[in-house]
């Protein structure tokens, strides 16, 4: 049995506004689940439905073996990020944390104990009689990550908590929330639109989009073998080069060719010869003495390596290089042909 | 120019100034002198008396009985008004079909004149022709003289002021409700908390500077209540009389202004320092709150 399961669950609001169309996941106990989307792909609904922040229309969320679907928060045992960190104005971040321990009847003494212990964890300790309004953002979202980590709840659920944070502070929390979850062994479900985030938290990921899922997988399946086009373009930043073209026999070989070109990349994969969208990522992408030729049209340079932007013949190519390259410079591309991923054009789901 | 500027400073300023001090310092001061004075509304001779008016004050027994029954007033007015007034919020907080149409109804009340309620609510409870009283009859029920009854005076004028002023009560309450983000209470629900600790650990501190500041308000005003007794029962009812209508007996019936004036600068003295209460109690809340001070 799943630790989490949904099944088929959905989300219509009154305006008829459907956020979720329908979602299966299946979580263990102690995974970390990384929820990845676009804005407005029905992420942050599907776990605000998890928390019971939100009540679902249709399907099924069970929770450690109860079926859990229509109960309020109280009633689960839940702890919850939240983007804007939602703490109380008018009690001290000492009171905040303690506020959760109270409501289950915890003593005082071990309040204490427990407060002291996030505290350190978190260093807030120095912050413990200020209020809210006193703190800078990311000391804020350490209280509100210090208020559901005070107890130890069946799941921790996060939405995009470090989305309002400065780079410093996100790396920061981010191995910190990671660390945490690993030593309690605590199931998380973790929203973001940050890639980066979601690669180096999840065990998997979950890529939405349209209040749907388009793949679920470890963070390297979803980089290397992306399920559609959507995932193709929207994991990896820049995305995977896509050409849409067409396999061909060539003689004894299968290859992937474009119209107007006499451009022939060879294919190994078993396939029939059919129209097909072409994929391969930046970085299997490398200058060479011969290949395809083309010509430099923009170089990014963002210091460890950089990005060319270059015009071939079957299409503009994006390439990983450490190489600089002067804008208009003319240069042969190379392949690496074990990387290609195709793509059904009609279907946009992966060929091989 | 720069002359100039500073004519048109004194330009934008000069009318509220002038106004200030005709409407309000002048008669201020005009008021603290004429109750040292024994100066009446029918003329004569007026003379410089010293604190004589202040010691008839504490001798007269009408002063005593009028600040208790404006303190009772008060009290029962303010304190029905609030739990009212903030129970029909709670009532209001979430929006619900005929919500704005019940909403606007209930502010009606506030509207209207307190002098013309006062007359309408004679009739309505006038214990002879009197609806309510008419109605009672109907199921041969008891008809209480509400506006003759001694007993009873009071009360009916504080049922009156009740019905006129929860709504005042009920609005800033909605206010302070609304001003609550709907996340507080989602992260309350995620912290296991209960309705009841809901309401007491997040609803009621948050809504308190703004229920506070209604309470100053009502109580100052109700502490000056004047045109209900007067449209009731009028201003010498022994059962009814507040301070203002007191006052106004002693003024304008008794033509004694200099007595009247020393009347006065007690109520007012009695409103500073309640309001002086109130708001430092106010900024302490919000300065326990981390918010800025009001």
């Amino acid at each position: 049995m799943p630790f989490l399961e949904l099944q088929n669950l959905q989300k219509t609001y009154p305006d008829g506004t459907r956020a979720v169309r329908g979602i299966d996941l299946r979580v263990d106990k102690g995974e970390f689940i990384v929820l990845l989307g676009p804005s407005g792909c029905g992420k942050t609904t599907t776990l605000r439905m998890i928390a019971g922040l939100e009540d679902p229309t249709g399907g099924r969320i069970t929770l450690d073996n109860q079926n859990v679907t229509h109960l309020p928060p109280s009633q689960r045992d839940v702890g919850f990020v939240f983007q804007f960190y939602a703490l109380y104005p008018h009690m001290t971040v000492q009171k905040n944390i303690a506020f959760p321990l109270e409501n289950i009847g915890t003593s005082p003494s071990e309040i204490e104990a427990a407060i002291d212990r996030v505290a350190r964890a978190l260093s807030i300790k120095t912050l413990l009689d200020q209020y809210p309004r006193q703190l800078s953002g990311g000391d804020q979202q350490r209280v509100s990550l210090a208020r559901a980590m005070v107890r130890t709840p069946d799941i921790y659920l996060m939405d995009e908590p470090l989305g309002t944070l400065d780079a410093e502070h996100r790396l920061e929390l981010r191995a910190f929330i990671r660390r945490q979850q690993l030593s309690l062994s605590i199931t998380a479900i973790y929203v973001t639109h940050d890639q980066e985030e979601a690669m180096s938290l999840a065990d998997r990921i979950v890529v939405m989009d349209g209040g749907k899922i388009r793949q679920i997988g470890s963070p390297s399946e979803i980089y290397t073998h992306p399920a559609d086009l959507f995932v193709a373009n929207f994991v990896g930043s820049p995305g995977m080069n896509l050409l849409s073209g067409q396999i061909v026999q060539n003689g004894d070989n299968l290859t992937f060719t474009r119209p107007d070109t006499d451009i022939h990349i060879p294919i190994r994969a078993n396939i029939a010869p059919a129209q097909v969208v072409f994929g391969m990522r930046p970085e299997f992408i490398r200058p060479a003495n011969r290949g395809i030729p083309g010509k430099v049209i923009l170089s990014e340079y963002l210091g460890s390596h950089g990005y060319v932007h270059v015009d071939t013949p079957i299409g503009e190519l994006v390439m990983r290089s450490t190489d600089r390259f002067a804008t208009g410079e003319k240069i042969h591309l190379h392949m690496n042909e074990t990387h290609i991923r195709l793509f059904d054009p009609d279907t946009e789901t992966a060929l091989v | 120019m720069r002359v100039k500027d500073g004519v048109l400073k004194y330009g934008f300023v000069g009318p509220a100034l002038i106004f200030l001090i005709a409407f309000n310092i002048f008669p201020l001061f005009y008021n603290i002198y004429l109750s040292f004075t024994d100066a009446e509304l029918s003329g004569g001779v007026t003379q410089l008396i010293g604190g004589r008016n202040y010691g008839v004050i504490f001798d007269d027994t009408r002063y005593g009985t009028a600040l208790r029954t404006t303190g009772l007033f008060v009290v029962l007015a303010v304190a029905t008004e609030l739990i009212l007034g903030f129970a029909l919020a709670l009532a209001l907080q979430k929006p619900f079909w005929g919500k704005p149409a019940i909403t606007t109804i209930l502010l009606v009340p506030m509207m209207l004149s307190p002098a013309v309620m006062g007359l309408y609510w004679n009739f309505i409870l006038n214990g002879h022709y009197g609806v309510v009283n008419q109605a009672l009859s109907v199921f041969r029920l008891f008809q209480p003289q509400w506006l003759t009854d001694p007993d009873l005076k009071l009360f009916s004028i504080l049922m009156i002021d009740i019905w006129m002023w929860t709504p005042f009560m009920m609005l800033i309450a909605l206010a302070g409700l609304n001003a609550i983000p709907n996340h507080l209470y989602e992260a309350a629900a995620i912290d296991r908390a209960s309705r009841w600790t809901v309401f007491r650990r997040i609803t009621l501190p948050l809504c308190s500077p703004l229920l506070f500041l209604a309470i100053l308000l009502r109580t100052t005003d109700a502490l000056k209540q004047f045109d209900l007794v007067m449209a009731v029962t009028g201003p010498n009812d022994r059962a009814t009389q507040t301070l203002s209508a007191l006052l106004y007996q002693v003024m304008f019936r008794g033509y004694k202004i200099g007595l009247g004036s020393s009347y006065s600068i007690v109520i007012l003295l009695i409103v500073i320092a309640l309001a002086t209460i109130f708001i430092r109690y106010i900024a302490s809340i919000q300065a326990k709150q981390g918010r800025e001070t009001a």
